[in-house]
């Protein structure tokens, strides 16, 4: 009895933490090869970051969906903690988007689409065609 | 298996589905740039159902590709009186508005303090199910290949059968067709609808995979492939868009044997197919050659 209560207040206690989410930041530098990025990927939980993680990154071209297969990398820890380091091989500039498969202490997908060019990546910032309902 | 044979069979086989799709209609003698519309369609309701509703992915599949045959009929309605090149252009009109209209649905609801559901242009992010219930990437192309091996093996039982035959003669001679008894309205009428389900099922199964689709990835270049899968892989055999995909994605992409000009070369491999094999690899011909010599 003692041992099912003290079980559930510890979920109880760490529920909030289970709910937040991963957040992954992206930064890529270009090589000088064609195509071929360094990218710094920065995870999140809450405000506190998540290390341990094992990442997988794959790419794909939202407007040419299944068309493009970049071979998966796993990304290496990097310097400071929440840091990882992997190299991307696309097939060409553009917009892509990036898929991090986690697993280690959290299992999920996150997408990030960001652009890349020759000065590195950026974002995508997408106008709305309306504003969303509050 | 390697991470990167599993992501570019999954694809394959996801790519299959339109294609297939597109298959279905060419057959009955239309041409679709618009089948891109009903993998959206499923897409976005499949998406919807697991990670909103929150029902199991066979039961968002089913409800899917209800949708999708649902909207292949509404748009198949107006557009099947037009012939050849006008019902391509208008398949196209209505994928390209399909396509606004998700970049216009914004229905959100929060989900384990995230919001969960279509953003407009923004995408839908958070189609979780999969991960959720444990299916690895290996698990998942098992799934993919199974569905679509077991909607092969439907669209070829139907193909030998008196629907299949009655299906070729539509395309072929719409009017003798008629002749013999056919309504042929109502035939392609279903025919539609059985391809918007199909492409639908493709849908689900692609927004599951990804975890995340967007307005984007519905537009004319999906439909543009799917079409060139079913010309090239041939108009003789259900196996013809596979084999079409297959080239495209598993040998061109794959194997990465043309570097960047991947395109280019696939191109030109479908002007040289139009020219030289109009019905595709696995033509009529080529089918019955084959039959005859191995039963």
């Amino acid at each position: 009895m003692a041992k099912g209560t003290l079980l559930l207040t510890l979920l109880l206690l760490s529920f909030p933490a289970l709910a937040q989410r991963v957040k992954a930041e992206l930064a890529c530098a270009f090589t000088g090869t064609d195509f071929v990025y360094d990218c710094a990927i920065n995870l999140k939980r809450g405000a506190n970051p998540l290390s341990g993680a094992q990442i997988t990154l794959s790419a794909d071209m939202p407007s040419m969906p299944m068309m493009h297969n970049v071979a998966p990398v796993k990304a290496k820890p990097g310097r400071n903690p929440g840091e990882y380091e992997a190299r991307l091989d696309l097939e060409m500039t553009g917009e892509w988007a990036v898929k991090l498969r986690l697993a280690g202490p959290v299992r999920d997908v996150l997408v990030l689409n960001y652009v890349f060019d020759e000065s590195g990546t950026r974002p995508v910032l997408r106008r709305s065609r309306t504003a969303p309902r509050k | 298996m390697d991470d990167y044979a599993i992501g570019v069979l999954t694809n394959v086989g996801l790519v299959s589905f339109v294609a297939l799709s597109a298959y279905l209609l060419l057959l009955a003698g239309e041409m679709s740039f618009g089948q891109q519309a009903f993998f959206g369609v499923g897409a976005y309701a499949g998406g919807m159902l697991t990670a909103m509703a929150g029902l199991p992915l066979p039961l968002a599949a089913l409800g899917a590709m209800a949708l999708g045959a649902a909207a292949a009929l509404l748009v198949a309605l107006p557009t099947l009186r037009l012939k050849g090149l006008y019902f391509a252009m208008a398949t196209l009109a209505a994928a390209e508005m399909m396509r606004i209209l998700f970049e216009l649905l914004h229905l959100q609801r929060e989900i384990d303090g995230e919001p969960v559901g279509p953003d407009g242009t923004q995408g839908f992010r958070g189609i979780r199910w999969v991960l959720e219930h444990g299916i690895e990437p290996e698990g998942y192309l098992i799934l993919v290949w199974g569905v679509l091996l077991a909607v092969l093996v439907i669209v070829l039982f139907l193909e030998n059968s008196k629907l299949g035959a009655t299906l070729r003669a539509v395309g072929a001679d719409p009017e003798l067709a008629a002749s013999l008894g056919v309504s042929v309205e109502r035939f392609k009428l279903g025919v539609a609808a059985a391809a918007g389900a199909l492409a639908a099922l493709g849908g689900v199964l692609y927004a599951h995979h990804n975890t995340y689709i967007e307005p984007r990835n519905f537009d004319i270049m999906l439909g543009v492939h799917s079409l060139a899968y079913a010309l090239i892989g041939g108009l003789g055999t259900a196996l013809g868009p596979l084999a079409g995909a297959a080239l495209d994605v598993g040998l061109l992409e794959g194997t990465r044997l043309f570097g960047g000009a991947r395109m280019i070369v696939f191109g030109g491999l479908v002007a040289l197919l139009l020219v030289f094999r109009p019905r595709g690899l696995l033509d009529e011909k080529v089918v019955h050659w084959l039959r005859a010599r191995f039963s």
